[in-house]
């Protein structure tokens, strides 16, 4: 196939592209731009003062706090990533592979559990997690001391509703990677002599990785902006940087704060995706170089 | 401050999504709905007047505006708050031009004095509204006043105490704040995070007063009685249906931050075990806090004479004791007609027989000076937890 070197002259790349810039700029390079801005101003009096001042990097530099808050959100993300990850892995492994049968009737359960108001799933986990809930219930019910599990309230319980809430994405992506493999790959591996294990990990495994890649990064994005759980399952033991920003917005009334901390969450969440396309490439690269 | 779980902003009057999907439900399928949305829109234009409405849940319940719009041939707009604070700046960002009312938080409404944009009420125009209300609350009322002018009209009230469930405590345990402290009730304390309500009483049991100007000693009081008091809380919430979950079952054995705002909603509904009070004064500082919900009138430019009609409509007996009994929450109103409108059981609900004991014994919830100061400390003692 012959790809057409194409020229910022072309008049139909022109107009093909212009719309979807359009809508980029005006959407989101401008008001991130306002934001960028929103954070050189200062309050007074809970209104907005026109000048130009690092009064609010200073402070978001030189309390310890913030940053406190941004390195246990990008923890939390990284765990939340790894863990739907690995739970999303067997699961869609399994939809491509093994239930074939059962494969729309399984989707579509994952769908309407995805499309269940995140609001309503969370609050349903208090009635699960909570010490006098189901989940003790039921252990105590199947011999175990009551009140064994006290996760309401903790960050575990947190990372619980947020994995929920969340893997569906990364069973969705690397779906569609499996079932692009072509069969004969395997086929030609098994035939090579190579065991159902290594099969996996030389063929199956490399090539479901942009399905991968793609739901670690939709999951590690929306983790950073996961505002629901902590609150409502979290109780207050794991307080993440949206809940920080909207105190910031809305409590405190204070918005050059807000938005510098969303700067900060935005840059951090950026640079980490930046390091992790680098590394990602890097190892596409290795794994491509000839013997 | 943050109360409760309103998180809607909506249209009502004529054109909202409960009458769209009313209209809906009755013609049925998409050319109904737009149908009746254009209906909607006729009437909505129809309407002799018009008057936009910034107000907390409770004040928007169509038994409250839809007399009022018939009576008056208005449509009433309400865009909901869902935090005094955030209602304040949007309307300090530039949309007070845009409304004519707003029910919020007394220190919020008392700010738009300073900051512009408060249309004085003239006390001599309200004085039939004033003669209604308990003394507590009759003009010239200091805590909605500005520069000896007043702000708005006080709508609603209650104490911010311990909120405890008898079942488990009994309420002279309560009479301090000390058991938020005590090692035997950790991890049984939930405090709401409700903005400032949780701060300012555990700031006066740390013997500051939070309504005064904080030198750097008070402040650090401040600090190391909230760090204290992280150490042996279970859960901050800011979802009062969670913290009214484990006060009932007993996971929580007192919430602390949402007084009768967090009560008397239960009380209605039978659970007459649940009692929010107010501890005894320390050390000559009075340790309940009395809040308040004020309606002022907003400096738009038109100030027409149908808002200050609607001022003097909510504040009116019966419609103040619609106001005082909501779905979501049931709280005091200041005027005292409302009183004998009241079943034996609302009253017991409210804790009428208890109001004025909480009113001696507590602070008026006004500015506080160094706010920004105690949430900024809030937020950071919150990060170490």
């Amino acid at each position: 196939m012959r790809i057409e070197s194409k020229s910022w002259n072309d008049p139909v790349l022109v107009a093909t592209v212009a719309p979807l810039a359009v809508v980029m700029v005006a959407f989101f390079l401008v008001p991130l731009l306002m934001t960028a801005v929103l954070t050189f101003q200062t309050t007074q009096y809970y209104r907005l003062v026109w000048t130009w001042d690092l009064k609010i990097w200073t402070e978001v530099f030189s309390k310890p706090h913030y940053w406190t808050i941004m390195l246990r959100t990008v923890t939390m993300a990284l765990i939340c990533v790894v863990l739907t990850v690995l739970i999303a892995f067997p699961v869609a492994y399994a939809l491509a592979t093994r239930l074939k049968t059962f494969k729309t009737q399984i989707q579509i359960l994952i769908i309407f559990a995805f499309l269940t108001d995140a609001v309503l799933k969370t609050f349903g986990w208090i009635l699960i997690l909570d010490k006098n809930g189901v989940a003790n219930w039921l252990l105590m019910h199947l011999g175990f001391p009551p009140e064994m599990l006290n996760l309401l309230f903790t960050p575990t319980g947190t990372m619980i509703g947020m994995v929920y809430n969340l893997v569906a994405y990364p069973i969705f992506t690397i779906y569609l990677s499996l079932v692009r493999i072509d069969r004969d790959l395997v086929l030609a591996a098994y035939d090579a002599g190579a065991s159902r294990f290594r099969t996996f990990f030389e063929v199956t495994l490399p090539l479901s990785r942009p399905g991968l890649y793609s739901g670690a990064v939709l999951v590690f994005v929306l983790s950073l902006g996961a505002f629901l759980e902590p609150k409502v399952l979290g109780g207050g033991t794991s307080p993440l940087a949206s809940e920080l920003i909207r105190q910031s917005f809305e409590t405190r009334v204070n918005w050059p704060l807000g938005a510098a901390l969303t700067m900060v969450l935005i840059t951090t969440g950026a640079l980490m995706l930046a390091a992790c396309a680098a590394f990602a490439l890097r190892r596409t690269a290795t794994t491509r170089r000839p013997a | 401050m943050k109360k409760g779980t309103a998180d809607i902003s909506s249209n009502i009057g004529a054109v909202n999504r409960r009458s769209v999907l009313k209209g809906m439900g009755g013609l049925g399928l998409g050319l109904a709905a737009a149908g009746s949305g254009f209906l909607a829109s006729r009437r909505d234009a129809a309407a002799a007047e018009s008057l936009n409405y910034m107000c907390w849940e409770g004040y928007n319940a169509p038994s409250i505006l839809e007399p009022f719009q018939k009576s008056k041939d208005a449509s009433i707009s309400i865009d909901l708050i869902t935090d005094s604070a955030g209602g304040f700046a949007k309307l300090a960002a530039g949309a007070s031009r845009e409304f004519d009312l707003v029910s919020s938080d007394s220190p919020w409404i008392q700010r738009m004095g300073p900051a512009g944009f408060c249309r004085y009420i003239d006390e001599a125009d309200f004085a039939d509204q004033f003669a209604e209300f308990y003394p507590q609350f009759r003009a010239p009322f200091e805590p909605l006043a500005f520069e000896g002018k007043a702000t708005g009209l006080p709508t609603r009230w209650g104490w911010v105490g311990p909120t405890v469930n008898t079942k488990f405590d009994k309420l002279e345990t309560w009479s301090s704040y000390a058991p938020v402290f005590d090692s035997a009730y950790k991890d049984k304390i939930c405090l709401l995070d409700w903005g400032d309500w949780p701060i300012m009483p555990l700031a006066l049991y740390a013997g500051v007063n939070p309504y005064e100007e904080l030198d750097a000693a008070a402040l650090e009081e401040v600090r190391k009685v909230l760090r204290a008091a992280f150490k042996n809380t279970r859960a901050i919430v800011a979802d009062l249906a969670v913290a009214q979950k484990g006060l009932i079952d007993g996971s929580f054995r007192a919430l602390i931050g949402g007084g009768t705002y967090a009560t008397s909603a239960l009380r209605m509904k039978g659970h007459d075990y649940i009692q929010s009070i107010v501890p005894e004064p320390k050390n000559g500082l009075k340790q309940g806090i009395i809040w308040m919900e004020a309606t002022g009138l907003i400096d738009n430019g038109k100030n027409s004479q149908i808002e200050a009609d609607f001022l003097k409509y909510i504040v009116s007996p019966e419609v103040a004791k619609q106001l005082a009994i909501t779905e979501a929450t049931c709280n005091l109103v200041p005027n005292s007609k409302a009183e004998a409108l009241f079943s034996e059981e609302e009253k017991k609900a409210l804790q009428m027989d208890y109001m004025w004991t909480a009113w001696d014994n507590s602070q008026f919830h006004t500015v506080a000076p160094n706010i920004d100061d105690m949430l900024a400390i809030w937020q950071e003692e919150l990060a170490a937890r």
